[in-house]
């Protein structure tokens, strides 16, 4: 008995350093990808893990050549859970099969793994806000791949503009590192532009009902609710409590897939709400292609998320093209001073003046309005100045 | 918002989320009461539910009543694949049961994640417009199903108290072997409390679903109030549920609007301990 066991065991383990091995073998290009597949956050977790999987679709038609080899990019998937230990455990896991670059999503669940990406040197792509805690100089390999809580320097400065009744802000947030970053970014933009914050209120991601937050932000008379890093069915249920209580101001509503955002709030609800930071019909040849290849594979509505995704994995497998190696370090340089044509129209990683290095995606914001029961593109938002960013961000 | 409609407004919300909460409570603790095991995939049923209700009303476009039914009727068998095939072969051992039927909820939820994917859904309301009750504005649907839960309740009270098969439940639920002795077939009245707490679900799903959205995850908050409400009330007792189930939801309506979200948690689970230090089977639960 004790000779099967050992023996098992022997095979069990020529099999794991086989297949190990194989992750890291040549022609394939591994990218790590830490999503949320199950549990709250699943919902982003599979836009982002379709995207991925549309990208290297494309890419491995013709796949890419370094060092005169040609590769394929080989996305492995692990499921974070939106848990930060099972998060970390994938990391573990990843650095020991030998993966050097990471795509992660959901900051709660990438966080905790930037201070040991940084220390193994390992590239990471991060799909989520987080601020400063995932992307400064203390941590040159690790990028924000869409703008998040820093699109609020682009949205504030063009709300204000475009709608000057809005005198009294009110933020709702979730209560976690997307909504306290979130919030932050969000208030001081909002007194910095002389607007008074009257309400900066957190709820628990997934709750049930959403009447309790909503009957706290409708007292204190907002013209303006700002959703901030609301996410998913959230921001459609938090809409509908406002509107049933009276709320009548303007809402905005960032990450979302308005179709969705629209079913759960009811049309009524949705009406005259504007959702800065999502595609509310395709605008470019590059977001109808992503529209149509989604809609045609898993059919209508396409999560926002989806599209936030679509350019991070071109423009890595770009940067490392253009540095022709592997070498993270060399992959991190490159990848900071890349100019790409997104889906969004030209996208860089800038924000120095905000976390100290150019880590931060900056492109132009997509804004859309709900309005007699369709949904319209009101206007592209383009990026702001790094001088606009700084004084904005003055305390 | 005065001061007077802010506490209307915060009572009916607490009245109407107790319901509701109860109405999800009210199927786990039947089958705690008869069968002494908790279901507590009782929130993956309750999420199938809403999505049945989802295809059948809005796109298959079936009335939202004969869709009501036929999704009992589904939910129902899917509860008896689970009495039948999981829990009976434990011989309905409590703890068995209970990891088990963790273990087939996650793997019910994850492949609900793989088959409905990752966009939320809402049934459309079948009760539209808005009311108001001394001057503070509340949807015709959050009453609606308020009454809905008022009624299902009194129906499941009439159903156990006044027939001849809610008879034998109640007397499985005192004594399963003296029961048998006096001819009730245990095995049937297992069938029967499973249809009835599933049929429970499937409304639950139905209209939290309206009320709310449909999503793979949509049971896990309610099944959480659900076990302190089981807790408070007394696992198996349908009055303590009834009670908890009410008092939980002003809690948290009351401590969510005054304090914040995070507050309502702590202060339920901070009564839940009180009780359960006070009185360890909470209001109306068994004896050890």
């Amino acid at each position: 008995m004790k000779k099967v066991i050992i023996s098992l065991i022997g095979v069990f383990l020529a099999f794991s350093v086989f297949f190990g091995a194989s992750l890291v073998a040549a022609k394939e290009f591994v990218v790590g990808s830490n999503l949320v597949l199950s549990g709250p956050g699943a919902d982003g977790g599979i836009a982002v893990q379709r995207a991925v999987e549309r990208t290297t679709e494309i890419m491995n038609k013709e796949g890419f050549t370094v060092q005169g080899e040609k590769y394929t990019v080989n996305p492995v998937y692990y499921d974070s859970k939106y848990v930060p230990a099972e998060s970390v455990a994938n990391l573990e896991k990843m650095l020991s099969g030998g993966i050097k670059f990471i795509y992660s999503m959901g900051s709660g669940a990438t966080v905790p793994l930037v201070e040991k990406t940084t220390v193994a040197k390992v590239f990471m792509m991060a799909s989520c806000s987080g601020s400063d805690h995932l992307t400064s100089a203390k941590y040159p390999y690790s990028f924000r791949v869409y703008p998040c809580n820093e699109a609020a320097f682009a949205v504030y400065p063009w709300l204000v503009k475009t709608y000057p009744q809005i005198k009294n802000v009110a933020h709702v947030n979730p209560s976690d590192e997307a909504g306290f970053t979130e919030s932050e970014t969000r208030v001081k933009c909002a007194k910095n532009l002389g607007l008074k914050n009257v309400a900066n209120e957190f709820f628990k991601r997934g709750a049930t009902d959403y009447y309790p937050v909503a009957t706290r932000l409708v007292g204190t008379k907002p013209d303006l609710i700002d959703f901030g890093g609301t996410a998913g069915r959230d921001q459609g249920l938090l809409a509908k409590a406002l509107r049933e209580l009276g709320y009548k101001g303007l809402i905005t509503v960032h990450y979302s897939n308005p179709a969705v955002f629209s079913q759960i709030a009811g049309a009524d609800n949705a009406e005259g709400v504007l959702f800065p930071n999502s595609v509310a019909e395709p605008q470019t040849p590059g977001q109808q292609e992503a529209h149509d290849w989604y809609v045609k594979k898993y059919g209508p509505p396409v999560p926002g998320m989806f599209y936030d995704n679509v350019d991070p994995l071109f423009m890595l497998v770009e940067a490392v093209k253009k540095a022709n190696s592997f070498d993270p370090v060399k992959v991190s340089e490159v990848f900071r001073n890349l100019q790409w044509n997104s889906i969004f129209g030209p996208m860089y990683m800038g924000m120095e003046s905000l976390y100290g290095l150019k880590s931060s995606a900056c492109r132009p914001i997509p804004t859309g309005v709900f309005k007699n029961g369709q949904l319209k593109h009101l206007a592209t938002i383009p990026w702001p100045s790094d001088e606009a960013v700084q004084k904005l961000n003055a305390k | 918002m005065g001061d007077l409609s802010l506490i209307i407004q915060m009572f009916m919300t607490g009245i109407i989320m107790g319901l509701i909460y109860m109405l999800v409570a009210l199927g786990i603790t039947l089958i705690f009461g008869v069968m002494r095991i908790v279901n507590i995939i009782h929130a993956e049923l309750t999420m199938l539910a809403a999505f049945f209700m989802y295809y059948m009303f809005e796109v298959w476009h079936i009335p939202f009543i004969i869709a009501l039914i036929l999704c009992s009727a589904v939910i129902s068998l899917i509860g008896i694949f689970f009495q039948r095939y999981l829990y009976k072969p434990l011989k309905y051992e409590i703890l068995n049961v209970l990891i088990i039927a963790a273990g087939a909820g996650t793997a019910v939820r994850s492949a609900s994640w793989i088959i409905f994917g990752p966009i939320a859904r809402n049934i459309s309301t079948v009760f539209p417009g808005m009311i108001r009750i001394l001057g503070t504005p509340v949807s015709m649907e959050r009453v609606a199903v308020a009454l809905i839960c008022v009624a299902l309740t009194i129906a499941l009270y009439i159903f156990l108290y006044k027939t001849k098969t809610g008879k034998s439940l109640r007397a499985v639920e005192q004594d399963s072997e003296a029961a048998a002795v006096l001819g009730i077939s245990v095995d049937r009245v297992y069938v029967i409390v499973f249809i009835v707490s599933c049929s429970l679900a499937a409304v639950a799903g139905a209209f939290t679903g309206m009320l709310f959205a449909v999503e793979p995850e949509m049971g896990n908050d309610p099944f959480l109030k659900c076990i302190m409400i089981l807790m408070i009330g007394g696992m198996g007792s349908i009055p303590g549920a009834i009670l908890a189930g009410l008092l939980l939801g002003l809690i948290d309506s009351f401590t969510e609007t005054l304090f914040g979200g995070e507050m309502a948690f702590i202060i339920g689970f901070a009564l839940l301990m009180l009780i359960l230090i006070i009185r360890p089977r909470g209001f109306f639960g068994y004896e050890a």
